[in-house]
Formats: structure tokens, C-alpha cells, sequence
């Protein structure tokens, strides 16, 4: 069991990690916009004008 | 159905009857209004970015009629404007942009990837939420004008931002939440981890050092979480001290705070448990409710910036050295502008020299444009019609009457409603109570129990906050307002959804609101052969301008107008003046005379004939129509479907009045209203105990709008009315009044169900804690769930149709 006192700083150090990484990406703005994302991936930048006759 | 009912596929705005203009998108003819929509939209269709028709939310009002020319923009290619709008490395610039209009996620995916294609744009980030575009490009490749161009070209309203307007309050606040709430978060799945180490140990035994290990990591996680994550929840709760109203923040604080001493005490001496999960879980839960609520909170539109949108990014400041464009920003009282016909007026000011006609609408709403000359005052977001104006500023930014109306209207879509305060005002006591009873609940424990009462305090302290009844109601306003929102209605009055709810009558207005308040001359019969269709709408918009009446807006004109003298106004019938010695009269078929007659000579069920006359010879008819709002008959039929009893208020004469009304089947109607005369109406129907609902667009009636109930209006009325409406309708339809209606019910009901439900889980939840069967990790769990319920149960609302 000893091996939990390696183990659980390590994974307190994973834990700063995430934390400084998480408030990097939020000051740098990857999280201001919480709604265009999650329909980003059903728009296609590489759509050409004559290629859709759908409606 | 009306041939003009026909509406522009990129912008939605009616199509004026002698524009024939189409679009080919994706193989089908569209019709546009104009040739602005007509570029914007081929633009969108050639980059291949069709998708947006069928993508965004809805049309936007506004969109689509560009600034015509790209020169506008090159002002900010100077060494100055860059210096005052950008952040300038050694080869980039970067800056931040708000773009009016923009409202939906398929705008900031056009945006962003039209801009993406810019040679030498090197990122582009937009977000709709604040309606703020960051974007970052090589100096060598890209100019700052391209990149406003670009957007101007596809009709939204670019305006760069001086980099202390940059940032949205919100957006700080958002991205402080979202840390906080992270930090609660990772901080409790931690320590849940440990949490279960020690649990097992309760039960099957551990080694007093591994114990020890554990809670002390248990420790060094759930500080942040106490110091960081839940520092609000302390902060409120001091301020309420200091103010002696504590709200539902004083017993979480204490909880949080006594928990986390005791465990701390605990991990250092060894003692018997330590709560440090129930910490985390809670501070988690409370901080997961309050990001939720912030959320809603934020999602209503952006209003006082897209206004400031309305003045122009530029100025033309007169200097001893000549002249200079600079930024209205910085401008100052006492500065010499000059402004150009066609021109926005970018501050508040007085006219030093020349003569100009403006058009106030968007202050007042009042369309006609309006004489000023030497002397007058301008006020800024007005627009300049016709002369060349040298201003002295007097005022500018946030001072002016447009900063000051947007301000207004800003307050009171802050005002919190009058329930939620008495809510607040009722946790206040609760909390006082609960400290009472947590109090007792502590000495009779300590006497019985010594060793048991600190855990069973924490558990009543824990189980029994409020916090389900306080976010009952604000979790279901947050949720009806930003649901309410995506159907294009902007609640601006926190009072409103409750006021709705409870209507008995709704009253319309005619002009504006019924109909689209734009008439329009749509047949021109001369009878005269001396005199062209041109010269009779000349003599017809001089003569005109002396009336207020809704239909001599289709009148006007900004060429230069014959000069009338003895200008008289008949109030409901008509005008009468004299140009170069001829006597004309303007007006309804008997007040001109002649054997004018419009009996069934009128195509169109909705068109008033008006007629011209010259001493007593017909000169001109003219077909001036107000179109009907699309769904009108819907929306009149739904509203009685409700059980609401409908009107009509009218300042037309009785037949146009008494027309409109049975055709839409409307029994009760009253025209040749004053405001004065409609505001004793809804008084009276008040007095009988009615509910009013006016939806009306505040065009020179803004004092009735305050008068009713409630009062819903459309988004192109006056600046002045929305600051008196408490809803606002974006878009042309009419639905949107029986929606908000049917939404206020529902949103009123499930109000109710909170509250009820938050009073009968503290009642019962209480007394269980006090006996000591509850422990603080079921009292954490208990209390979480309770608001939860509250929460979800309120965001059933952001599914209603």
C-alpha cells in the first residue's frame, strides 16, 4: 500500500496541471463561446456554391 | 394575402412592390428587397457558405442593407486609428470588433470563416454572446479596413472597440464562474476518491498513518475549493451582515466554514471524523446552481451595445490645423464636428452653422424627418438628411440622451421582480430562524450528546438551506427570460412574466403594431393632364408636413418641397395650404371635394384612398396602404382561444377603425383616440378590474404603454417606448404576444411547484436533521438534490414551444 504515498502526489501534480491548463484555455478565450461549437461541426467550411441542390 | 407581404429571403424586411429583384441560391429564385440584400447574398452564396439560410435562428432584422462604400473604412489604416484600437506587435495587429447584428451561431460561423479566407488574417474568434469578434492579422498582408469591409459586405453593423470597451463585464464574470466552477468540480471527484479510502477504513480497519495521508491530501485539495471556488458564497454573506439583511449565503458560508475548521482541526489532532467531502459536494453543487443561473442571466441580448452601434465609428473634427477624422471616442464637449448629408450624428450637440433636416426615429420613433438649422440642438444616433452641419459637441459617450435612454432601459431590465425581492426579503427572516433553531438544535445536543452535536448542527445548517426556495423563482424567471429570447422576445422588465400571466384583456394598437406603421404609396391616378405623377407627390409631401397623421409618412420626401403658406390641419380629414397662389387641399374624399369618390374604386381591402385637389379640381388619387403584420388573424384567434377578451385602440378615423376591426373579428374597438383618451380606457378597464395588456409600438404614446399592466412592443417602435415596454418582439410577426402569454401561465405554474416543493422538503427535512438522523454527507446530498429539482424543473421552460 505504500506505494500510495507516490501515487496520490502524483496525481495531485496531474491535478495542478489540469487546473493551470484549464485556466490558461479560459483566459485565453477558448471557453467565452459555450453555444457556436456545439453546432460548428454540422457546418462545412469546404461546401463549394454549385455542388448542393438540396433544400 | 397582400402582394407586399412577400418578404426579402436575406433580411426578412417587406419587399417594396416595384423591386423585382431575385437570388439564385441552391437552385431555386429567392426574392430580395434590395440591392444591399442582393450582394450579400450572392457574397454568401459564392463563398459557398449557403448554409446559413438554413442554419440560423432567424432572419435578423437590420441585417442586410451594407454601408455602401468600402472608403468609409480606410480611416482605420492610419498609424493613429491602429494605435487606438489595436494591440500592435512588431507584424501583427490585433483587435476586438462588435458586430451589430450578429445573434446566432450561423453568424459567427459566417463571420468567421469569411474572415478566415482574408489573405493575411491569421485568427479569427467571434462570440455571439457578446457579439464580439477578436481578431489578429499580419500587417504586411491585411489592412484594418478589408477586414471591416468584409463584414460590413456581409451586412452586419462593424464598429471596432477602443481596447477599454473591449471586454464584456459578462464575459469576465463568465470566465471567473467557469474557474471557480472547475475548481469545485475537480476538487470534489478528488476528494470523493480519498473519501471512499476512508470510508472503507471506518469498516474494515487502516493503518492510522495511511488515515492520517489521506485526510491531510483531503485537506490540501478542499482548500481551494473552500478559498477559492466558494469565496463569493463568504463575500455575499459578509456584505449581507454589513447591510443586517443576511440572505440564504449566511448559513451555506457558516456551514462551509465550520465543516471545513472542524476537519481541518480534526486531520491536525487526530480526531474523530472529518468532513471534507461534504464540503466539496456542497460548495460544488452551489456553484454548479449559481453558473446555471448566470448563464440564463447572460443569454438575453446585449441591448446597450447595440445601440452604441447605432453612431458612427468616425468623426470629422474641424482643428485649427484643418480637419481630422477621428474615433468618436475621442471626441470631447466643445469640439467642432462637421457632418455630412447622410451622416449618423456621432454625439449630442449644437448646430454652429448651416441648415439640415434630421430624422429622429430611432429616439422618438417619429419618422418624418425634422427641420434643424443654427442654434438647434442635434442629438447623437439621429441622422443627418440633407445639409452640410459644422456641430459644436456638447455632450458625448454615456452622457448623451441616446446613452442616456439606452441606460434607462438597461436599469430596468435589471430590476429584479417585485416577488423575487419579497422572496429575498422572506429568506432573509427564514435564515435568521434557521440560525435560531441551529442554535438550539446545538445546546440541547451539547447537553445530551456532547460528542454528537457539532455533526448534527452541521447536518441542520447543511440540509435545511434555503437554497431551494430562493432559486425557485429566479431559476424559472432565468429560464423563461432566456428561453423567451430564442422565440425573439426580449423581457426588459422583471415584473413582466408574473404581470402576464394574470391578463384579462389585450389591447392593440392599429398603426405600427396591427399593421407595419410603414405606409406606402402604392397607385398614383393623375387626373390633371398638365401636371406629372412626380409634381403631385411633391405638392402632396409639402402639403404633408404640417400632419401627424400616421399615413403622411407614405408622403414624405427628401427632395427639396414647393414652399406652402396658411397651412391648415383637419384633424382625420386632411391638410389645406397654398402654393404660389393656388389653393390645395390634401385629405379624404369629401374634405377635398372636386367629385373625388374612392367607392369601390379601391383594389385592396387595406389601402385609404387620398385625394388632391386645387381650388376645387381633382388633381391626384393616390392608394396609400398600411400592410397588415403577417399572422395577425392567428395571433387574434389564439388570444381568444386563451380566454382573453381583445380591443383595439385607434387615433384613425371610425371607418378605417371599424373596418380592420371586423374583419379581424375584434368587437371591441375605439378610434380617433388621443393618448390621453387611450390611457382612460385602459384606466377604465382597470377600474373594472381587467388585467391590460397593451401591445402597442409607443409611436407618441409611450405614457399609455406605462399605463397598462403590461405592456408588450414591437422592436422597431421608439427608443422611448421599449424603455416603458416590458416586453420586446424582435422580428415582423405577431405570434410572439400570445407565446409570451402562454409562457408567462406556464412559467407562473412552475413557479408554484418550486416553491411548493422547496417548503415541503425543509419542512419534513428539518426535523429529521435536528433528531440526528441525518449525517452531513446525506444532509450535502439532500440539500444538492432539493435545488436541483428547483433547477431542472425550471429549465422544462427552455423547452416550451
Amino acid at each position: 500500500m505504500s506505494i500510495l504515498y507516490v501515487l496520490i502526489p502524483l496525481a495531485l501534480l496531474l491535478l495542478g496541471g489540469a487546473v493551470w491548463a484549464f485556466f490558461w484555455a479560459v483566459g485565453s478565450g477558448q471557453f467565452d463561446d459555450l453555444d457556436t461549437p456545439a453546432v460548428r461541426i454540422i457546418m462545412d467550411d469546404d461546401k463549394k456554391p454549385d455542388d448542393g441542390d438540396a433544400a | 394575402m397582400t402582394k407586399g407581404a412577400e418578404t426579402c429571403f436575406h433580411c426578412a424586411l417587406p419587399i417594396p412592390t416595384d423591386c423585382n429583384l431575385n437570388v439564385d441560391i441552391e437552385g431555386e429564385q429567392r426574392p430580395v428587397c434590395c440591392p444591399g440584400c442582393k450582394a450579400v447574398a450572392e457574397l454568401i452564396r459564392d463563398s459557398g457558405m449557403s448554409l446559413y439560410y438554413s442554419l440560423r435562428d432567424a432572419p435578423d432584422p437590420g441585417v442586410g442593407r451594407p454601408p455602401a462604400e468600402t472608403a468609409e473604412w480606410q480611416v482605420f489604416d492610419s498609424e493613429d486609428m491602429l494605435a487606438a484600437f489595436a494591440d500592435q506587435s512588431r507584424d501583427h495587429a490585433e483587435t476586438t470588433i462588435y458586430v451589430g447584428g450578429m445573434y446566432c451561431a450561423a453568424c459567427s460561423w459566417l463571420i468567421e470563416t469569411t474572415l478566415g479566407k482574408l489573405q493575411g488574417v491569421e485568427s479569427v474568434d467571434v462570440s455571439p454572446v457578446t457579439h464580439r469578434l477578436r481578431v489578429r492579422w499580419r500587417l504586411a498582408d491585411a489592412r484594418f479596413s478589408s477586414i471591416l469591409a468584409a463584414l460590413a459586405q456581409l451586412g452586419y453593423q462593424p464598429q471596432p472597440l477602443a481596447p477599454e470597451n473591449a471586454t464584456r463585464p459578462e464575459l469576465i464574470e463568465q470566465r471567473v464562474a467557469l474557474k471557480r466552477l472547475l475548481v469545485a468540480s475537480l476538487g470534489m471527484m478528488q476528494v470523493m476518491m480519498f473519501a471512499v479510502g476512508l470510508y472503507a477504513g471506518e469498516f474494515q480497519g487502516i493503518d492510522p498513518d495511511m488515515q492520517h495521508f489521506l485526510r491531510l491530501v483531503s485537506f490540501v485539495v478542499t482548500t481551494p475549493v473552500v478559498f477559492y471556488a466558494a469565496r463569493p458564497f463568504f463575500a455575499a454573506a459578509w456584505r449581507g451582515l454589513i447591510a443586517r439583511k443576511p440572505g440564504m449565503d449566511l448559513p451555506v458560508s457558516i456551514a462551509v466554514g465550520s465543516a471545513y475548521a472542524a476537519s481541518v482541526y480534526a486531520t491536525f489532532t487526530n480526531g474523530e471524523a472529518v468532513w471534507f467531502d461534504s464540503v466539496t459536494m456542497f460548495v460544488f453543487f452551489l456553484t454548479l446552481g449559481r453558473f446555471l443561473e448566470m448563464r440564463a442571466r447572460h443569454r438575453s441580448i446585449d441591448r446597450s451595445a447595440a445601440l452604441s452601434a447605432k453612431l458612427p465609428n468616425t468623426a470629422t473634427r474641424i482643428e485649427a490645423e484643418g480637419v481630422a477624422v477621428v474615433p468618436v471616442s475621442q471626441l470631447i464637449a466643445g469640439d467642432l464636428v462637421k457632418i455630412r448629408a447622410g451622416d449618423a450624428i456621432p454625439a449630442d450637440g449644437v448646430i454652429e452653422s448651416g441648415n439640415t433636416s434630421v430624422d429622429e426615429a430611432l429616439l422618438t420613433g417619429e419618422a418624418r424627418p425634422q427641420p434643424k438649422s443654427r442654434g438647434d440642438l442635434i442629438a447623437a444616433g439621429s441622422v443627418n438628411l440633407d445639409g452640410l452641419v459644422e456641430m459644436r459637441v456638447t455632450r458625448t459617450g454615456g452622457d448623451t440622451t441616446l446613452g442616456t435612454i439606452s441606460r434607462l432601459s438597461e436599469r430596468a431590465r435589471y430590476t429584479r421582480p417585485a416577488f423575487v425581492t419579497i422572496a429575498d426579503r422572506v429568506a432573509s427572516y427564514i435564515v435568521i430562524a434557521l440560525l435560531g433553531v441551529a442554535t438550539i438544535v446545538a445546546a440541547y445536543w451539547y447537553f445530551m450528546a456532547p460528542e454528537r452535536a457539532f455533526v448534527i448542527t452541521l447536518s441542520v445548517l447543511v440540509v435545511t438551506c434555503p437554497c431551494a426556495l430562493a432559486l425557485a423563482t429566479p431559476a424559472a424567471f432565468a429560464a423563461a427570460g432566456s428561453r423567451l429570447s430564442q422565440l425573439r422576445l426580449l423581457v426588459t422588465n422583471g415584473n413582466a412574466i408574473e404581470a402576464l400571466s394574470r391578463g384579462t384583456t389585450v389591447m392593440f394598437d392599429k398603426t405600427g403594431t396591427l399593421t407595419r406603421g410603414m405606409p406606402e404609396i402604392t397607385s398614383v391616378i393623375v387626373f390633371d393632364s398638365s401636371m406629372t405623377e412626380h409634381d403631385c407627390r411633391l405638392i402632396a409631401a409639402a402639403l404633408e408636413t404640417a400632419s401627424a397623421h400616421p399615413l403622411a409618412k407614405a408622403f414624405a420626401m427628401s427632395a427639396s418641397l414647393p414652399k406652402v403658406s396658411r397651412q391648415h390641419v383637419e384633424v382625420g380629414q386632411g391638410v389645406s395650404g397654398t402654393i404660389d397662389g393656388r389653393n390645395w387641399r390634401i385629405g379624404s374624399a369629401q374634405f377635398v371635394g372636386g367629385g373625388a369618390s374612392g367607392e369601390g374604386n379601391s383594389v385592396n381591402m387595406t389601402a385609404t384612398s387620398v385625394f388632391l385637389a386645387v381650388d376645387g379640381h381633382l388633381v391626384a388619387w393616390f392608394d396609400v396602404e398600411d400592410e397588415l403584420r403577417p399572422d395577425v388573424a392567428a395571433t387574434l384567434s389564439d388570444i381568444n382561444r386563451l380566454g382573453l377578451r381583445t380591443a383595439l385602440l385607434s387615433g384613425d378615423n371610425r371607418n378605417a377603425v371599424e373596418e380592420l376591426a371586423t374583419r379581424l373579428g375584434i368587437e371591441e374597438f375605439y378610434f380617433e383616440c388621443t393618448p390621453q383618451r387611450k390611457l382612460e380606457i385602459i384606466e377604465a378597464a382597470q377600474g373594472n378590474g381587467e388585467r391590460v395588456v397593451m401591445v402597442g409600438d409607443g409611436i407618441n404614446d409611450a405614457p399609455v404603454l406605462a399605463g397598462a399592466d403590461t405592456s408588450i412592443a414591437p422592436a422597431h417602435g421608439a427608443l422611448l417606448a421599449q424603455t416603458s415596454a416590458d416586453v420586446i418582439m424582435l422580428g415582423d410577426s405577431l405570434l410572439p404576444v400570445t407565446t409570451a402569454i402562454r409562457m408567462s401561465g406556464k412559467t407562473m405554474r412552475i413557479v408554484r411547484q418550486n416553491l411548493a416543493w422547496a417548503i415541503v422538503y425543509n419542512t419534513l427535512a428539518l426535523p429529521l436533521a435536528a433528531a440526528g438522523l441525518v449525517p452531513p454527507w446525506l444532509a450535502a446530498i439532500g440539500m444538492s438534490a432539493s435545488s436541483l429539482i428547483v433547477v431542472l424543473n425550471a429549465l422544462r421552460l427552455s423547452r416550451f414551444n
